[in-house]
């Protein structure tokens, strides 16, 4: 009987495993391969195996490990700001008692944007000669201000576009999982005398840390692969301070079609996401066996 | 036997009528090419030649990191997508050392003097002296870009020089909140292609003709030196800043592309070659930047004669003169001092001058490269993270790394 269960089960979840296979498996183990050989795509002559060359001379290049750098910075920057105000604009909007849909809704449109419109808006709002920005400053007798050009506010310029644009997804999530918290557990601890404050750290933030963890690790995978914003707003300048790993990997894979040594870069970049996400990941399926125990 | 004769006839005739129609089949030449009005310019002219060789022509536009990736992608094909394809002139060394485009040397193509030399050049591997590998479809030269009436209010003429166009910055910077000149100074292909005509006024280069690295050479620290000074007495903008700041009146001078300002007729702004010298007393020497388009026939077409013979046809002066009002930059000296064309388009013999004094990009396929890490030398001298010496040491070290 277990043995037809187990029959049964691997039928059912064939096609999804040959998807996984088809989509993910494979492209990694090529890209895996790709990154030990110096496969330059317009080569006449095959691929040659390199051992580690490629890995070698990524850690050597002082724009690879800039670009590293920075998308570190970025990403704890960009996660840590995203997640908590949207954690505090899910719990203001909870808070009130009527428009909450309205809000919701209205909230979410820079979400919805693509990228690619979103750099472009904020280029001609950032604009040092005719931009908004500016030009609000300007009533103040302030600036103009190149923020896209100045290696002290670039960084910070698209930090910001980016925190404008993805506050409003970890907004959603975490308000989401706010509602399925029972409101039994807040008039419990309303009548043991805790206070907002209280409720917040004893109720509140207890039913929703696993949704908190998921927000986080999805915004570090998102976050990690920055590349329209930069691509148009900055081209990872000035003096390279808001390159990004993907931008290199786009130089050299795409427009130098340097697969072997883009590869290489490409791995570099899953292995650290992978590190980011693997406690996790450990803690899901854990948690997941503990489920199924019971 | 009526049946087996009425059987016989339709077999016959089914015969003729397939027959006819793959007889008829009109062969189908895809052309890859940049989006917009190149596009416009072939969709005008094709007409002609799809009825005198009955031939359908068909224009893909694609975006400029597109084009190159399919274009590469569809190299390695045995049957090939594309009966043509556009490519940016510094393209040239890595398409053709990778074997994509079909000598048409070899395929009887001689060379039309009618092409401006220095565009001609940009089509032949090695550069300049070997077989022709693709024609000069689009031209382009960078431009020196000035607002007249601020120029005016300075009581300054048009610079010859760098020197001149620094005083003239100085000059005009900060009063009634102009900008005396406008650097492009976006790190990567900006910053590098709106340096690079100072540098080779200045006698610099990123190469030797040993190609030996001179990046740091005393001229290119001069050039970037006063590069810096024009950013000091100027501002550094984006390209839709730069236009509308000196078209405007609120900037005086930038460098830029023709298509940047000039529009049909009209140009937002007055135009004139690039500065060739550092001061009055120094030598000229060519210092725009060529920027051509060029049209090839990838190995792998499957139409190799009948693409040639597009190839000639979309690059002759007859379709120049057509494409003229779309906006397209000739290639050929007879287009471009065509007396009824220079009337209607003025800008012309500038443009024409400019090209034959022009430079073309080092012609090595590690270009793009050797662009990347220039760019982020160049941003970090001109952001003040390093100095000059140092930024341009640097950028020496990381270009002979790539060329090793």
């Amino acid at each position: 009987m277990k043995k037809k269960n187990t029959l049964y089960a691997y039928l059912m979840s064939s096609p999804a495993m040959l998807v996984l296979t088809v989509l993910s498996v494979f492209p990694l183990l090529f890209i895996l391969w790709y990154s030990l050989t110096d496969y330059y795509y317009l080569s006449t002559r095959p691929p040659q195996f390199v051992l580690f060359d490629n890995y070698i001379r990524l850690f050597r290049d002082r724009y690879f490990l800039q670009a590293l750098g920075n998308t570190l910075r970025f990403t704890a920057l960009a996660v840590l700001f995203e997640v908590t105000l949207g954690m505090m604009v899910a719990l203001l909007v909870k808070s009130f008692r009527r428009g909450q849909e309205a809000l919701r809704t209205v909230t979410l449109l820079p979400t919805l944007l693509p990228p690619v419109t979103v750099a472009l808006v904020w280029q001609i709002m950032l604009s040092n000669n005719y931009g908004l920005i500016n030009g609000l400053l300007g009533l103040f007798g302030l600036g103009p201000v190149s923020w896209l050009t100045d290696v002290n506010t670039a960084f910070y310029a698209i930090l910001v576009i980016d925190i404008w644009q993805y506050t409003p997804f970890a907004f959603l999530l975490l308000y989401a999982a706010m509602q399925g918290i029972p409101q039994g557990q807040y008039e419990a601890a309303a009548i043991d005398g805790a206070g907002k404050w209280a409720q917040f750290r004893f109720v509140t933030l207890p039913n929703i840390l696993h949704n908190v963890v998921m927000v986080t690790l999805l915004r570090i995978i998102d976050t990690f692969r920055l590349f329209d914003k930069v691509n148009i707003l900055t081209k990872g300048g000035p003096a390279n301070t808001t390159a990004t790993i993907t931008q290199y990997i786009y130089h050299n894979g795409v427009n130098m079609f340097k697969v072997g040594y883009a590869s290489a870069a490409s791995v570099v970049m899953t292995l650290i996401i992978l590190i980011l996400a693997a406690g996790y990941i450990r803690q899901n399926f854990r948690a997941r066996e503990r489920a199924a125990r019971r | 036997m009526k049946k087996a004769l009425s059987l016989l006839l339709a077999l016959v005739m089914v015969g003729a009528l397939a027959s006819s129609a793959l007889a008829e089949q009109p062969a189908k030449l895809v052309i890859a090419a940049r989006g917009g009005s190149h596009v416009d310019v072939i969709n005008a002219v094709k007409a002609q030649f799809e009825q005198e060789n009955n031939c359908a022509i068909e224009v893909l536009g694609l975006e400029n990191p597109d084009l190159k990736q399919k274009i590469a992608l569809d190299s390695r094909n045995s049957a090939g997508a594309y009966d043509i394809v556009m490519l940016d002139d510094p393209w040239m060394p890595e398409v053709t050392e990778a074997g994509m485009l079909l000598n048409l040397t070899q395929q009887g193509y001689t060379d039309d003097p009618d092409f401006v030399p220095t565009s001609l050049a940009l089509g032949k591997a090695p550069y300049g002296t070997g077989d022709t590998f693709a024609l000069p479809f689009s031209g382009n030269v960078t431009l020196l870009f000035y607002n007249a009436d601020v120029l005016a209010s300075a009581n300054a003429e048009v610079p010859d020089s760098w020197q001149g166009a620094l005083d003239i910055a100085k000059a005009v910077n900060g009063k009634d909140g102009k900008v005396g000149y406008v650097i492009r100074g976006q790190q990567g292909n900006p910053i590098v292609g709106d340096f690079m005509p100072v540098l080779w006024a200045f006698g610099g280069d990123v190469f030797d003709a040993d190609w030996n690295v001179t990046v740091d050479s005393q001229e290119a620290r001069d050039a970037l030196n006063l590069y810096i000074q024009l950013l000091e007495n100027g501002a550094n903008y984006e390209k839709n800043d730069i236009v509308s700041s000196v078209a405007d009146g609120k900037a005086a001078m930038s460098l830029g592309w023709p298509s940047w300002y000039i529009s049909g007729k009209a140009s937002t702004a007055g135009y004139a070659k690039i500065p060739g010298k550092v001061n009055a007393d120094s030598p000229e020497n060519p210092a725009g930047m060529i920027g051509n388009w060029l049209m090839g026939v990838p190995k792998n077409t499957q139409h190799p004669e009948l693409a040639v013979k597009l190839l000639t046809f979309l690059t002759s002066a007859e379709t120049q003169r057509a494409a003229a009002p779309s906006g397209a930059v000739p290639t050929r000296t007879s287009v471009f001092t065509d007396e009824a064309l220079s009337q209607e388009y003025p800008f012309y013999a500038t443009l024409l001058a400019a090209t034959e004094a022009s430079r073309e990009r080092p012609r090595t396929p590690l270009w793009g490269d050797i662009e990347n890490v220039f760019g982020i030398e160049l941003s970090n001298a001109i952001s003040g993270i390093k100095s000059v010496d140092d930024a341009l040491m640097d950028a020496k070290a990381a270009i002979e790394d790539i060329v090793k």
